[in-house]
């Protein structure tokens, strides 16, 4: 075989204009359509991201489509929103009756909840996999998506007791989880990235942050103090805090924070490898910051509407950092006989209203 | 003719792995034959299965598909010409004529749904178990007496409750048995719980200029329970919560309360009209009359020009002056017996005061 010996095989060559356009029109739909056009409209934006992606010369697909989104909305909606909704409403009437089970209800409700949303992340992610074909080859997602809630909610519960300190940990176990589950045809992606090496960067991300509540401590007293003599105006005195804060968050909490994720990603890519091929990764801090400021300022000044653009960016620029150092044996990568979820991404369309792409 | 009929290379994947194969394709008047380079015939595509596929911008060529083999990708280099010899496909047409039906099929279904809602809901609320909606009644009336002070006054209460038995005559035999409690809040409000329970709070009763008024007001209250109207309101609470969420996809009920708000407030109207009415019949059936209703409408009226009062119950039943005017019009002359005599009266004015006289 010939293929070309690229490090670099992924391209993302779809155009913003294009994106851009598909988002004002999906808008348009979705307000005639009292928002029902949600579904098709992430369908539409999903093939557009998919299919401007091309690996080793040849395009990936989405194949999705609006009617498994919505139905999969439908049947969570039903099976699990209402009981939910349900059974927090009984809740809050025991609570204001005074009784003492209502708290207790309630919190159970959110315990379940949080694994519910867990579970649908996982599964959203197995429709998605299983809709995206490359050379025809259908992607999938093993794994159960309750034992990932699980290990979710141990991460959660392990978080405050360790002052934060199991979030590489934790992060790391999840993504390997992910990604060991992951295949392309009958062949599972292996993942054996760890987290030892992050601490260096998530101690300087902690410390930071422990030096901006000091901060923050400090402005919040001295803006007290001088609000309380008279001095300052008490709106003004507040006001001023919270700029001077949210500037200092800036550089003391954001910095170390994209120079962790950096870290995290390009450790989490160096220990993928498929058939053979080894992955890798140049995620830099300061592109990294480029791409998520810039996707924030798109987001927050076109009120959402243009986020398929933002995903556009983020796609272009994870092809373009990610490297594969040899070519896996495709030729022995056969069809997957499994052909995944007949309805999409239920629950997390549900649960997560914001609704990612 | 002869340059259709050509030789052209191109890209090959079957479907069954993931491998790719150089191939070359010839263009026939039925369709099209793929063979390896070495000349050995891989597969026949029929015209009538071709698909579209996209383009092949690197080699100026186009992407294709087959019916019958879905899985396989064929990629044929400067082939624009094949384009001609694919079927044509009215897809955006037919999609725009989906989009329209669907659009006004949703449309006609919410209507439909927000329209059958109060009906639907009372019938739902007439399915709740008696026993089941007066516990609730009653646990909400507790959580109320457990947080504020209760008014005692014995022969107060006597009164009051002497003429609630009088008004209730009226009501169908099972919802008679009527609880009252007397909460010592400025409010100038009265509750009709779901079940059974009424709550008087202490500034309606200081507001009221005669006994008549006060029946008037509990006219009101025992027609909205008689026919189950807070039930039938929660019901149709969740409702319009659930049609809500489907439509927008906000599942943190940010928009379903809001618009839950704004729908309960066209709902309710009717129940209060309906409250009104069924009051007056309760009203002349008891003897009483609705003199005394209407008088309390129109004091009503005039406090709501006025700011900074404590008028709940305006809050929940605005427009006193259209009310009492839709009640005096109602109003037919009725043998006026009085709700209670003079000292009754006394001791109902008194029922807050910490030493009952
Ligand atoms: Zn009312």
């Amino acid at each position: 075989m010939s293929e070309p010996q690229s490090p670099r095989p992924f391209t993302q060559s779809g155009g913003t204009l294009a994106m851009i356009r598909v988002a004002l029109v999906n808008l348009g739909l979705s307000m005639v359509t009292l928002s029902l056009w949600r579904f098709w409209g992430r369908t539409r934006v999903r093939r557009l991201l998919w299919g401007g992606v091309s690996a080793w010369g040849d395009p990936v697909e989405y194949t999705g489509t609006g009617k498994e989104l919505f139905m999969g909305f439908l049947m969570v909606l039903v099976v699990i929103y209402l009981p939910l909704a349900l059974g927090f409403g009984w809740a809050q009437t025991l609570t204001a009756a005074g009784d003492p089970r209502g708290p207790l209800v309630i919190s159970l409700l959110y315990f379940v909840t949080i694994l519910l949303v867990a579970a649908g992340l996982y599964r959203a992610r197995r429709y998605q996999m299983s809709r995206t074909r490359w050379r025809g080859i259908r992607g999938g997602q093993t794994g159960s998506a309750l034992g990932y809630a699980a290990r979710s909610l141990l991460v959660w519960l392990l978080l405050p007791l360790s002052l934060g300190w199991a979030w590489p940990w934790g992060e790391m176990m999840l993504a390997r989880y992910r990604f060991n589950h992951t295949t392309f045809g009958d062949h599972p992606l292996s993942c054996d990235a760890h987290a030892g090496g992050l601490y260096g960067r998530f101690a300087l991300v902690w410390l930071s942050g422990l030096g901006f509540l000091l901060i923050a401590g400090f402005a919040v007293w001295v803006a007290a103090d001088a609000a309380s003599i008279g001095q300052m105006d008490e709106t003004v005195a507040t006001g001023l805090v919270v700029v001077i804060l949210l500037m200092v968050s800036v550089i003391v909490l954001a910095l170390p924070w994209a120079w962790y994720r950096a870290g995290f990603y390009r450790r989490l890519a160096g220990g993928l490898s498929f058939q053979g091929a080894r992955f890798a990764a140049d995620f830099r801090t300061a592109r990294l910051i480029r791409l998520v400021v810039g996707n924030m300022l798109i987001s927050l000044f076109s009120l959402g509407i243009l986020r398929p653009w933002a995903a556009l960016r983020t796609f272009r620029y994870a092809c373009s950092a990610i490297q594969v150092e040899g070519v896996p044996d495709f030729d022995a990568i056969h069809q997957n006989t499994e052909t995944g979820p007949k309805a999409g991404e239920g629950l997390i369309s549900v649960l997560d209203g914001a609704g990612e792409f | 003719m002869t340059e259709l009929r050509a030789d052209r290379p191109g890209r090959f994947s079957d479907g069954r792995s993931a491998g790719v194969r150089k191939v070359v394709v010839r263009v026939l008047a039925t369709g099209m034959e793929i063979r390896g380079i070495d000349g050995f015939l891989i597969a026949v595509w029929k015209t009538e299965d071709l698909r579209a596929d996209g383009d092949w911008p690197e080699m100026k060529g186009v992407r294709l598909r087959c019916a019958s083999e879905p899985d396989a990708r064929l990629a044929v280099e400067d082939a624009y010409f094949i384009k001609d010899a694919l079927p044509k496909v009215d897809e955006p047409r037919r999609r725009r004529i989906g989009l329209i039906l669907g659009a006004l099929l949703g449309a006609g279904v919410l209507a439909g749904l927000v329209l059958s809602l109060p009906m639907a809901s009372r019938l739902a609320a007439s399915l709740v178990p008696a026993g089941m909606e007066r516990d609730w009644g009653r646990n909400i009336a507790a959580g109320f007496e457990s947080q504020l002070r209760v008014c005692e006054g014995k022969a107060g209460r006597q009164a009051l409750e002497g003429l609630i038995a009088r008004l209730a005559e009226g009501l169908p035999a099972d919802r008679r048995s009527i609880t009252l409690h007397v909460i010592d809040r400025p409010d100038v409000n009265a509750l009709a719980l779901p079940g059974g329970d009424v709550i008087l709070f202490a500034g309606l009763i200081a507001k009221a200029d005669s006994p008549d008024e006060i029946a008037g007001v509990l006219g009101h209250e025992l027609t909205h329970i008689g026919r189950r109207h807070v039930s039938a309101a929660m019901i149709r609470g969740m409702g319009v919560g659930v049609i809500a969420t489907l439509i927008t996809g906000d599942a943190s009920g940010l928009v379903a309360s809001g618009i839950g708000a704004a729908l309960a407030g066209a709902y309710s109207r009717d129940d209060e009209a309906e409250a009104d009415r069924g009051g007056m019949d309760l009203l002349e059936r008891a003897g009483i009359g609705s003199d005394g209703m209407i008088t309390f409408f129109r004091r009503l009226e005039d406090m709501e020009g006025k700011p900074g009062m404590l008028t709940q119950w305006l809050g929940t039943h605005p427009e006193a002056g259209a009310r009492a005017a839709a009640i005096a019009a109602l109003r037919r002359p009725a043998p006026h017996l009085p709700s209670m005599d003079e000292s009754q009266w006394r001791s109902v004015k008194a029922i807050c005061s910490k030493s009952p006289p």
